[in-house]
């Protein structure tokens, strides 16, 4: 069964993919995190807390919602968008921030650090963290730290430090780098909250765990609005998470087929230090770091290589080794799309909708609009807005609506220079 | 104590801040008496390295230091030097070249053991690295910590060659640390379980430290501190800053 294969707490390998290839330093550290996982995911009291909050903090289940317009207009597959959105702070990212800080609190864990690309990761982290009175430490690349910036307003509100690091390309990797440097420097007191199923085992086990509650939620929901499990789920894939939740619980029903879709960026093009996407799947090749093995964008001699994308939660040069595993076997099909489709796309589902995507989910969009006028009208799409599009507010409103925000932003600054 | 009796490595990063001036590094080091050279191939990642050399990595990559010109820097220095040259980098350098044909290289360069933090010893089953090593008679030099359980270092001790390198505190490489009580009790604490000399690292960055350090351990490792040291004054100065700190009386 592939939903066991998946969940493989033992080893932490899909296929020859995953591992915990970290410094000897921390191999004890993630021993007893893989152990504490391990021990609390079966404990009755630990899993009725954490539904508790599911419920009554992050606001699930989330709602299933059909859209009609969409699928009017398109003619073919009716679509049907799992609002992960309407998540307390915005995204899926809270679903594992909520798990793994109950957990780290119960290993008397003082500090929680974490690394973030789009900022929805650190926003969740700094929320959970300020509702279970840790201290928080962010690492955000300085290039996301200037895009996302909302988002780093909003960590700060809720008592977190935001890192910002400068080093490398200054995006996703190298906050995971410093984050992981942070966890050598202190690995006792400080759990390292890794956002996505990325990283050394037990992450992609724990994080799959956590974010599976959104593919149970949609199995439940389908049935009861159509009657029938979906033909397709789509899903964004940055590190993996959004996409392991929406298609962890349907691994084993064969009818439903499933799509990632990664960053294309400006294009599938790229030289020996730098890709001008992240498309992983694409141009990858087998490699270890950030403490897992797994597909790699990299050059012939082993160097990573910085990416590109419009969305900072999808620029990242590295991938979930159960998506690899999960491609190998055929199971996901992995296709791309590039930045200034994945703008069109955020529109057009706004429009027709009254949805604002994050522009990390919107690359699942674009798939959706390519692929539901293929298919016919009794077959389903579920895709998964895994965030909404607030944060990303500075990046769409000078593509999409130049001169207006422009005049508005220089009202403010006269204001404030006042 | 005798500059003699005191066994250092010292660790520079190989196209840093270039090739020729790497060699000319290796040289003064062991000019000034160094028992063990350790270069390092930069990496893009270098998770266990603390700012000064993720900077150096950074800085030989954007050159466009290249993996073949460690190696053809490990030949040149092992015809003009004789004691043991270690190359240090990451897992992926090694993986993505094939464990097996980078080790085969690293040996027929002269390369006398290798350094690579983040393989686990028991990570891969029949661990391919340390077969690799076995095969081509390179010395697999691991790496503890003062929170390794005693069952690993137990474990570490059966299958370490050469020595066993043992990080000086908790932290990544760079930061200041005294020889404590802590080090000392740690390193009897490592003696009790492995019989390989000791290589104590991370953070030693005075002539006092090395003198202290060499009471507990065996073998004295100075890394980021050597950048540190090269990059105050010109080029020349770097040098002999470098040669002078390593000459102990
Ligand atoms: C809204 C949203 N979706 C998707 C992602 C991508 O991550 P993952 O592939 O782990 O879901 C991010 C990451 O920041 C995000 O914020």
């Amino acid at each position: 069964m592939l939903t066991e294969k998946l969940m493989n707490v033992e080893t932490g390998y899909f296929g020859e993919f995953g591992g915990r290839y970290v410094p000897e330093m921390l191999v004890p550290i993630m021993d007893a995190l893989r152990d504490a996982f391990v021990r609390y995911y079966q404990d009755e009291e630990f899993l009725a807390e954490l539904a508790h909050l599911n419920e009554t903090y992050i606001g699930r289940p989330t709602p299933l919602y059909f859209c009609q317009n969409l699928t009017t207009r398109l003619g073919g597959a009716r679509i049907y968008l799992k609002n992960e959105g309407l998540c307390h702070t915005g995204a899926h990212k809270i679903n594992h921030c909520l798990g793994q800080a109950l957990i780290a609190k119960r290993m008397g864990k003082k500090r929680v650090i974490a690394e973030t690309g789009a900022g929805q990761h650190g926003l969740a982290t700094a929320a959970v963290c300020a509702k279970l009175g840790m201290e928080c430490v962010v690492y955000m690349g300085a290039k996301d730290y200037e895009r996302q910036r909302p988002n780093v307003f909003w960590m700060e509100r809720l008592g977190a430090t935001v890192m910002e690091v400068k080093e490398g390309g200054q995006i996703l990797r190298d906050a995971i780098n410093a984050a992981l440097r942070d966890q050598l420097t202190n690995p006792t007191d400080t759990h390292y909250l890794l956002g996505t199923v990325c990283g050394p085992h037990p992450y992609p086990v724990m994080n799959t765990y956590f974010q599976s509650v959104v593919g149970r939620e949609v199995k439940a929901q389908i049935m009861k609005q159509a009657g029938k499990y979906p033909d397709y789920l789509v899903a964004c894939v940055g590190g993996g998470s959004n996409a392991m939740g929406l298609f962890y619980e349907f691994l084993d029903d064969e009818s439903v087929k499933m799509v990632g879709v990664e960053a294309g960026g400006e294009g599938i093009e790229e030289d020996s230090r730098k890709c001008r996407h992240a498309a992983r799947m694409q141009s990858g090749y087998p490699g270890v770091s950030e403490g897992f093995k797994s597909l790699f964008l990299q050059n012939d001699d082993g160097q990573i290589k910085d990416t590109s994308s419009v969305s900072a939660g999808l620029d990242y040069s590295g991938v979930g080794p159960q998506m690899v595993y999960l491609r190998d076997i055929g199971r996901v099909r992995f296709t791309y799309a590039f930045d200034d489709e994945v703008l069109a796309a955020y529109d057009l589902v706004a429009r027709s909708e009254g949805v604002f995507p994050a522009l990390e989910s919107a690359h699942a969009c674009v798939e959706v609009i390519k692929m539901a006028p293929q298919l016919s009208r009794d077959e389903i799409i579920v895709f998964n807005c895994s965030g909404r599009g607030d944060k990303d507010l500075f990046i769409v409103a000078p593509r999409l609506a130049k001169d207006n925000f422009a005049a508005f932003l220089r009202k403010k600054v006269d204001e404030l220079g006042r | 104590m005798k500059n003699q009796q005191i066994k250092i490595m010292s660790h520079l990063v190989a196209g840093y801040p270039s090739l020729a001036e790497s060699e000319k590094i290796a040289l003064a080091m062991a000019g000034a008496g160094v028992s063990y050279i350790e270069i390092q191939i930069p990496f893009s990642d270098p998770v266990a390295d603390g700012p000064t050399i993720a900077a150096a990595n950074r800085h030989a990559l954007d050159r466009g230091t290249s993996v073949n010109d460690c190696f053809e820097l490990m030949t040149r220095l092992k015809e003009r030097v004789s004691i043991p040259l270690l190359f240090m980098s990451y897992y992926n350098i090694l993986f993505r070249h094939g464990v097996d044909a980078f080790c085969a290289r690293a040996a027929a360069a002269g390369c006398w053991g290798l350094i690579v933090p983040d393989i686990p010893f028991d990570e891969e089953p029949g661990n391919g690295y340390l077969a690799a090593c076995a095969k081509w008679g390179l010395n697999p030099i691991l790496v503890i910590s003062p929170i390794t359980p005693p069952d690993r270092l137990r474990a570490i001790g059966e299958m370490a060659k050469g020595f066993v390198y043992c990080v000086s505190g908790f932290g990544i490489t760079g930061q200041e640390r005294n020889v404590s009580d802590e080090t000392r009790d740690y390193l009897a604490r490592v003696r009790q379980h492995i019989s390989q000399p000791l290589a104590l690292g991370f953070g030693i960055s005075s002539q006092d430290q090395i003198v202290a350090a060499a009471e507990v351990a065996d073998i004295v490792v100075i890394g980021s501190k050597i950048i540190n040291l090269y990059n105050q004054g010109s080029e020349t100065e770097g040098l002999k800053n470098i040669s002078d700190f390593l000459q102990i009386s």
